[in-house]
C-alpha cells in the first residue's frame, strides 16, 4: 500500500505531468468560463493533445480541465447570469442576483471553495469504492457485463430531462453507429456502404467532437453574442468562506453525497447533480423563502454537488468502462489508448496509475483555490473575446484535432457529421448525452450480449439464473419499465401528480 | 431546425427498419445460431417502436422546457434577423470543415484555415478589423501547437510554414 502510494507520487512529480496539469487547469478555467463552451467540449478538445503525452499526463490533462471548467463556468453565471457551462445553469439566476446585491465576492468564491470541497468529497468515493467494487466485478461473466451495460444505458435515459421515449431513440441510434465496421461477431463489413473508411468503425473521439463542439458552434451562428463584461473590483474572495463551511455543513455534505451518487450513475454528470441538488437544498431549507433573491444556500449545496459529480463519475469508468457521465465517456477513450483499459483487474495490476489518478484529482482541487481566485479576478478581461475570436479558433482545432486522431481526413468529415446530427437532435428535444454513451458502449454491449447468447445457446433463461445477473436484470428491466409506470400514475391521478413534478 | 415529432418519429421508423434489414442480410458465421446479424436487428427493431411511439405523441408529455443555457434572457430586445436563408447559417461550420477536407492538400494547412478563420469569424458578426489579423495569425499558432509540438503532419500545399 505504502509501496504503491510512493510509486504513485513519482509517476506524477515528473516535469511533464506538473506542466501538463497546470496547462490543463488555465485552459480548463478559461475554456469554462466562455458562455456557450462547456467542460465535456474543453475535454474532447483537449484528447488530440493527449495523444502525444504519456499515460499519466494524458489523464493529468482531463483530470484538470474538467475539474477547472466546472468551476469556472460560475464566473460569468455570477456576474453575467450566463452559465458558463450548463452545470452551472441551476443556479446561475441566484448567483446573480447575490451580484445584484453587492455580494458577487461571496457567491463566487462560495463557488470556488465549495467546488474544491466537493471535488475532494467525489475523489475519497472514487477511492472508497471503487477497490471493494472490482472485487465484486472480478466475478462477473458477459451475463452481468451484458445487463450492466444495459442498466446503465437505461440510467442515462432515465435521468435526461426530456422525454424518456427520445432519449431511448437517441441510445439506440448512437448503439447503431457502434454497429459500423467490421470489429463485430462475425468479422463481416457491416453497414459500411463499401466505404474503406467506415471499415474500421466510427471513432467515439471524432464523434464527440462533433457532437459537443461543432454543434456549439452551429448553434452560435444563430444566437445572439452575450453582453461584454462590466469591469469590477472584487474585495476579498475567500473572506467568510470558513464561516459558510460551518453555517451549512449539512448543506455541503448532503450536496456532496447528492453529486457523488448521481456522477456514478451512467449519463447523468455536473450538470444533473447540480439541478437536483439545487432543488434539494430549496425544498430542505429552513428559509426557502429566501432563494431567488440571492441566497447562498443553494450555491454551496449545488456547488459542492457539480464538483463531486466529476470524480465519482469515474467509477464505473474504470471498473467497467461504462461513463458516469459524458466526461468520463471521453476520459474511456483516453484510458484505452493508453494501455490502462478500463475493468476490474486495472485495481490490482496497474494499482499505482490508480493512486496516481486519485492523487491527481485531490491536486487538481487543492490548485483550484488559487487559481481560481486568480481567474475570478481576470474574468472580465477573458470575457472581453469576442465569440467572433473564439468560434474561428474553436472550428480550428475541431479540424486540426480530428485529423490528428487517426492522421486521416475522414475523422474531420466523421466531425462535419456529428455536428450536424447533434445539432438536429438538440434542437428536437433528443439528448445527445443518451447517443453519446451508445456511441461508448456499443461494442461493449454487443460482445456481452452475442457471447451470452452464443453460451446460453439461444436460449434466455441463463441471463437471470445467476444471483448478481438476476438483481441487475430486474433492475435495468425495471428502468425500462418507470416511464411507464409514472406515464400510468399521472394518468390516475392528475393534478396531484402535476403538483409533485413542479421544481 | 425544430422539425415536428412525426417528422423526426417517422424518420426514425424508416432508419431503424433500414438496420433491421441490414442486419438481416448480413451473412451468420457458420454453426452458430448468432452472429453480426442479431445486435443492429435487435436496435433496428427497438429504434423503428421508438419511432413509432415518438410518432404517435407517447412520451411527449415528460419534455421539460428547454432548459440548455438561458441565453436570451434579458436581451431579447434585439430580436435576430429572420429570414429563409437565416437558418441555414447554421450548416455553415459543418460546410467549412468538409472545405477543409476538399481543400487542405492542395492549398495547405495555413491557406484552407485562414480562410475558414475569415468565414467563421465574419458571420459571427466581427468587422474585418478583426477578422483579418485573425485569419493570419491563428493559422500560425495552431500550426505551431499541432505541427510543430505535437508533429501532427499538416499538409504544407502552397504556403509551407518557415519552421
Amino acid at each position: 500500500m505504502l509501496k504503491t502510494l510512493l510509486d504513485a507520487f513519482a509517476l506524477i512529480s515528473t516535469w511533464e505531468v506538473i506542466v501538463a496539469m497546470f496547462a490543463a487547469s488555465v485552459y480548463g478555467l478559461v475554456i469554462g468560463s466562455l458562455p456557450g463552451l462547456s467542460a465535456t467540449m474543453a475535454t474532447a478538445l483537449l484528447v488530440p493533445v493527449t495523444f502525444y503525452l504519456s499515460p499519466i499526463a494524458a489523464i493529468a490533462t482531463i483530470v484538470a480541465a474538467s475539474s477547472m471548467a466546472i468551476f469556472s463556468g460560475d464566473i460569468p453565471g455570477a456576474l453575467l447570469r450566463i452559465p458558463g457551462t450548463p452545470a452551472s445553469a441551476a443556479y446561475a439566476d441566484e448567483a446573480y442576483a447575490m451580484t445584484r446585491k453587492g455580494q458577487a465576492e461571496l457567491a463566487l468564491g462560495a463557488g470556488v471553495w465549495f467546488s474544491a470541497v466537493g471535488g475532494i468529497a467525489g475523489v475519497l468515493s472514487l477511492m472508497i469504492l471503487a477497490p471493494p467494487l472490482a472485487e465484486i466485478a472480478l466475478s462477473f461473466s458477459t451475463f452481468e457485463y451484458f445487463w450492466l451495460a444495459l442498466l446503465g444505458l437505461m440510467c442515462a435515459t432515465l435521468v435526461a430531462r426530456s422525454s424518456p421515449v427520445k432519449a431511448i431513440a437517441g441510445m439506440f441510434i448512437g448503439l447503431l453507429v457502434s454497429c459500423v465496421g467490421i470489429e463485430n461477431p462475425g468479422g463481416v463489413p457491416r453497414f459500411t456502404f463499401g466505404l474503406t473508411d467506415l471499415f474500421g468503425g466510427i471513432e467515439p473521439i471524432p464523434a464527440l467532437v462533433g457532437v459537443f463542439a461543432v454543434a456549439q458552434v452551429m448553434r452560435a451562428m444563430l444566437t445572439p453574442e452575450p453582453p461584454p463584461l462590466p469591469r469590477r473590483k472584487f474585495g476579498s474572495i475567500m473572506a467568510g468562506q470558513w464561516k459558510l463551511t460551518k453555517m451549512y455543513h449539512w448543506q455541503m455534505t448532503r450536496g456532496n453525497i447528492v453529486g457523488i451518487i448521481i456522477g456514478v450513475l451512467p449519463g447523468a454528470g455536473a450538470d444533473m447533480a447540480a439541478w437536483v441538488s439545487y432543488a434539494m437544498s430549496k425544498r430542505f431549507s429552513k428559509e426557502p423563502e429566501k432563494f431567488g433573491t440571492g441566497h447562498v444556500e443553494g450555491l454551496v449545496e449545488a456547488g459542492a454537488s457539480n464538483n463531486a459529480s466529476i470524480a465519482s463519475g469515474w467509477v464505473p469508468s474504470l471498473l467497467f468502462g461504462i461513463p458516469g457521465d459524458t466526461i468520463a465517456a471521453i476520459a474511456i477513450g483516453v484510458l484505452y489508448m493508453k494501455g490502462l483499459n478500463p475493468g476490474p483487474t486495472l485495481f490490482t495490476e496497474k494499482a499505482s496509475s490508480m493512486y496516481a489518478i486519485y492523487l491527481m484529482f485531490i491536486i487538481a482541487n487543492i490548485l483550484m483555490i488559487p487559481l481560481g481566485i486568480a481567474m475570478i479576478r481576470i474574468a472580465a478581461y477573458i470575457l472581453l473575446a469576442p465569440r467572433s475570436a473564439i468560434m474561428p479558433i474553436i472550428m480550428l482545432c475541431c479540424a486540426v484535432g480530428s485529423f490528428a486522431i487517426g492522421n486521416n481526413m475522414f475523422g474531420v468529415v466523421t466531425v462535419a457529421a456529428f455536428g450536424v446530427i447533434g445539432y438536429v437532435m438538440e434542437a428536437n428535444g433528443y439528448p445527445v448525452a443518451a447517443m453519446v454513451l451508445g456511441i461508448v458502449m456499443g461494442t461493449m454491449v454487443e460482445q456481452a450480449f452475442v457471447t451470452s447468447l452464443i453460451k446460453s445457446d439461444g436460449s434466455i433463461l441463463p441471463f437471470f439464473e445467476r444471483p448478481v445477473a438476476a438483481i441487475l436484470a430486474a433492475m435495468a428491466i425495471g428502468a425500462l419499465l418507470w416511464p411507464v409506470m409514472v406515464w400510468v400514475w399521472r394518468k390516475v391521478k392528475p393534478p396531484q401528480a402535476a403538483a409533485a413534478t413542479s421544481r | 431546425m425544430r422539425l415536428p415529432d412525426s417528422v423526426t418519429g417517422s424518420f426514425l421508423v424508416v432508419l431503424g427498419a433500414a438496420a433491421a434489414y441490414g442486419g438481416w442480410l448480413l451473412p451468420p458465421v457458420p454453426g452458430q445460431p448468432v452472429g453480426p446479424n442479431v445486435f443492429p436487428l435487435v436496435i433496428g427493431t427497438g429504434l423503428a417502436l421508438c419511432g413509432l411511439a415518438i410518432v404517435f405523441g407517447i412520451g411527449h408529455s415528460f419534455e421539460e422546457e428547454e432548459e440548455l443555457i438561458p441565453l436570451e434572457d434579458g436581451q431579447a430586445a434585439a430580436p435576430p434577423p429572420q429570414g429563409k436563408l437565416y437558418g441555414l447559417r447554421a450548416l455553415l461550420p459543418p460546410a467549412l470543415l468538409l472545405f477543409y477536407v476538399l481543400a487542405a492538400d492542395r492549398l495547405g494547412f495555413i491557406i484552407t484555415a485562414a480562410i475558414m478563420v475569415y468565414v467563421t469569424s465574419t458571420a459571427l458578426g466581427a468587422k474585418w478589423k478583426l477578422a483579418l489579423p485573425l485569419a493570419a495569425l491563428s493559422p500560425f499558432a495552431i500550426h505551431l501547437i499541432f505541427g510543430k509540438l505535437l508533429r501532427v503532419p499538416l499538409p504544407a500545399g502552397l504556403l509551407p510554414t518557415p519552421w
